[in-house]
């Protein structure tokens, strides 16, 4: 095997796993004791912004395996239950796929509006969960600021990840 | 338009392989889901959470560094803008412990009495483990942190963990580097408590929110508590030692009572773990009673373990002498 061709297998590897480790990386960032504002703001959960949108854009460069592994990850180091994430992460890979050829070419508002709804549901998925697991019904104050927060920062992660989509991931 | 079209063909076929493959783990994550109802305590679990604690410690411990520099910075710089306020408050503050100063010098002054007379049992000793917060859950409903001290420093799930203001939480998963602590606001989080003045016990249960809740066992039990007074563990079940402080009761509900806590989590970066053994009941009925009769004994430790006063100085004198006091340490059983 020639240098180039190794090259180019590794580069393609690369370019598979690269938004599974950004995905990782958002999970670290997610146990990391970051507490913005001396706790008050909750940490935006990264790693959904992560598979919304190489959903959206690119399916083959992040796997099922790979959303799995991530939310895996998430459920593993905060001690939750496990297979909460990978489920939520799953269903909102699967239905943002499904719409897909909806959302191309639309402007940015509507794709933002479309991943407002996907976090509204996973924050209903983890909510009915939880309460069922504990018993209860939690209340959802911190849930919502947290995917609020996420909601309202995502025109700027998104922007950031097309630039490294463009950058890294196409022209590597 | 050539390429569009090669893409969607492309994308079909992908759509196909991968449509399978998604759901295929869609359901496994179900599965794992639902078993957790049943199993969530399965060791294959708890080794996958060992494992991936032990895997991500370097990781968090690298991020934490920063983390830590930028959040100091940050509050030294708020610092300066209270200064003055902060030194008054503070003023105030060693005004008020000075009185407190002078009450245990004169406890203790006591308790060595006590124990001159030979009527005086110190409670057993403790080997305390520093630990630094490194990964905190960032999760809406679950509340834990990873601190860097495992099992190769002798922390096992079970043991309490407090800062210092009080008690934090409990180890719950250990790895060799790496533990988690359940802390005391998740809902998956039961100590059992002391209300100090109403005299009665009961469960810290967390809430997911600000303020854990104490259930009583019985329901004449609320009407005794007031709010202000103050809630140390009770060390009922063995596990956690008796009068870490908590917190104190906030407001008195209709079937619970809420807790301020004294921990402040958004503050917490250097915690203290507490192996605690609990002494063996048995071995100290065997041992031979002293001499001058029974009596006497029992009345000193009864008021020793309920006497308002004792539990939270007994706990920080045993902190702070980290097992310098001869303890009867018979058990090594947990």
């Amino acid at each position: 095997m020639s240098y180039a061709s190794r090259a180019e297998n590794l580069g393609r590897s690369f370019r598979a796993a690269a938004p599974t480790l950004l995905g990782v990386a958002g999970v670290c960032l997610l146990a990391a004791p970051l507490r913005l504002a001396e706790g008050a703001l909750p940490t935006p959960v990264l790693p959904l912004v992560v598979v919304y949108f190489w959903s959206i854009y690119s399916p083959s460069n992040l796997p099922s395996i790979g959303v799995f592994l991530i939310g895996l990850m998430q459920d593993l180091l905060t001690g939750g239950p496990l297979g909460l994430w990978p489920t939520i992460y799953l269903m909102a890979s699967y239905l943002v796929t499904t719409q897909r050829s909806y959302f191309h070419g639309r402007e940015q508002r509507v794709v933002w509006l479309g991943f407002a709804v996907i976090a509204g549901l996973a924050a209903l998925i983890l909510w009915s969960v939880m309460s069922l697991m504990s018993g209860a019904a939690l209340p959802i104050g911190r849930l919502a600021v947290q995917m609020t927060a996420t909601v309202l920062l995502y025109p700027v992660i998104a922007g950031a990840f097309a630039e490294f989509h463009r950058r890294v991931i196409v022209e590597a | 338009m050539d390429v569009l079209g090669r893409d969607r063909r492309d994308g079909l076929n992908r759509r196909a392989g991968a449509g399978v493959g998604r759901l295929t783990l869609t359901l496994v994550s179900a599965i794992l889901l639902l078993s957790n109802l049943y199993a969530a305590e399965a060791s294959v679990f708890r080794k996958a959470r060992e494992g991936a604690l032990s895997f991500a410690a370097p990781v968090l411990e690298a991020f934490a560094g920063p983390v830590g520099v930028i959040q100091d910075v940050v509050g030294r710089v708020e610092e300066y803008f209270f200064v003055l306020e902060q030194n008054k408050s503070l003023r105030e503050q060693v005004e008020a412990l000075r009185h407190w100063e002078h009450d245990a010098r004169d406890l203790r002054e006591l308790i060595s009495a006590y124990e001159a007379l030979g009527y005086y049992f110190p409670p057993p000793g403790v080997t305390p483990v520093n630990a630094m917060v490194i990964g905190e859950s960032g999760d809406a409903f679950v509340h834990s942190m990873i601190v860097n001290a495992g099992r190769e420093a002798g922390v096992a799930p079970g043991q309490a963990v407090v800062d210092d203001r009080g008690l934090v939480g409990r180890v719950v998963d250990a790895s060799g580097g790496a533990a988690r602590i359940l802390l005391l606001t998740d809902v998956q989080s039961n100590v059992p408590v002391y209300v100090e003045g109403s005299e009665v016990e009961g469960i810290l249960a967390g809430r997911t929110t600000e303020r854990p809740a104490i259930i009583f066992t019985r329901n004449d039990d609320l009407q005794s508590v007031e709010a202000g007074q103050r809630v140390v563990t009770s060390g009922a079940g063995g596990s956690l030692p008796r009068g870490l402080p908590v917190g104190a009761v906030a407001d008195v509900g209709e079937s619970e009572a809420a807790v301020d806590l004294d921990a402040n989590y958004a503050r917490t970066r250097l915690v203290r773990i507490i192996n605690y053994e609990f002494p063996d009941v048995e071995d100290d009925a065997a041992a031979p009673a002293p001499e001058d009769g029974d009596a006497p004994q029992e009345d000193v430790s009864a008021a020793d373990l309920n006497a308002g006063a004792g539990p939270g100085a007994e706990a920080g004198a045993r902190l702070a002498a980290a097992g310098d006091d001869a303890a009867p340490q018979t058990g090594t059983r947990r």
